[in-house]
């Protein structure tokens, strides 16, 4: 029995790595990106100069993510009561934009999936990097 | 000697049909790396704990990839440039499906990006084209789906190509 005890605490202690975290209520701000592009660093991928081929990206049914200001990034798969998450046409419109939201994280495997249950605040696009890139991909 | 030389290059063969060869890219992604792996298709927030729709909310819902060993990767990219890989993986929804692709380990996100997937080890790898498919049959065919598609149009028309309206590139 005392074997048996030791070998949970054990197991217990070191932890599957496929361990899903249970769920927690938090509030994140940051930029609404493609989740594609901006976390394989492929290419510029923040503000202005990428808006189009976040919108693209958002249409083509890649996971949308918000950026927070601590460099995270937040999958969503929810916004508030609807939870289309390929192609929403609320998230396909808010690409780039600048939000403040509350929501359920799970953290699963390297991933943080967030279910976000209201949007605080939307400020628009306030990251204007055109002036120095222009428009990424494939210029005007 | 010569009976075993042809014996040897007959089973290399018969291999070379049985396994035909892996065939991702690699796009050169700081870590990156080129995998093949036999998974479960499944819907994200279901697996997640959240609700699950029947057919893994046909094709409104991130899915991902479950591993023999229960570690779950969001598939968040297919071979059509700009585009997911849900319409590719929603037929196998709840099933075993093989991909061939690139993982990304990034310690922010981990990420799978389908470029071809089979049924099983004796079939051909099919490339994950599928969104360009259903696009074409919807809209018609087009050099670049992402310029053409009324959705993409509508949105650039009223917010401009920058996000900001009244803010356009300099001629």
């Amino acid at each position: 029995m005392k074997k048996f005890l030791m070998l949970v605490m054990c197991f217990m202690a070191t932890c599957p790595h496929n361990a899903q975290a249970a769920p927690k209520l938090v509030h994140v701000t940051g930029e609404v990106v493609d989740t594609w592009c901006a976390v394989t660093g492929i290419m510029f991928a923040a503000g202005t100069a990428h808006h189009q081929c976040a919108v693209w990206c958002a249409v083509g049914g890649i996971p949308v993510s918000i950026k927070a200001k601590d460099g995270n990034y937040y999958m969503v798969l929810r916004i508030e009561d609807d939870e289309q998450s390929v192609a929403n046409p609320r998230t396909i419109k808010i690409q780039s934009h600048e939000v403040s939201v509350d929501g359920e994280l799970v953290e699963r495997d390297g991933v943080k999936y967030l279910f976000v249950t209201r949007v605080v605040d939307d400020k628009g696009i306030v990251d204007l990097t055109h002036g120095d890139y222009g428009i990424v991909p494939f210029g005007n | 000697m010569k009976t075993s030389l042809t014996s040897i290059i007959a089973a290399a063969a018969v291999a070379c049909i049985a396994q035909p060869a892996r065939s991702a890219d690699g796009w050169g992604i700081d870590r990156e790396k080129v995998v093949q792996l036999e998974v479960t298709v499944v819907d994200l927030a279901c697996a997640l704990g959240k609700s699950c729709p029947p057919d893994c909310g046909g094709t409104k819902r991130q899915l991902g990839l479950v591993t023999a060993d229960g570690k779950l990767y969001p598939a968040v990219k297919g071979a059509t440039l700009f585009a997911g890989a849900v319409h590719d993986l929603i037929p196998y929804c709840g099933k075993k499906v093989m991909v061939d692709g690139l993982l990304i380990e990034n310690p922010m996100m981990q990420l799978f990006f389908v470029q071809n997937l089979r049924q099983s080890a004796d079939q051909k790898w099919q490339p994950a084209e599928a969104f360009e498919k259903h696009w074409t049959e919807k809209n018609g065919k087009a050099e670049e789906w992402m310029r053409a598609d009324p959705v993409v149009k509508q949105t650039i028309a009223e917010d401009g190509v920058f996000g900001i309206k009244g803010l356009a590139p300099k001629p």
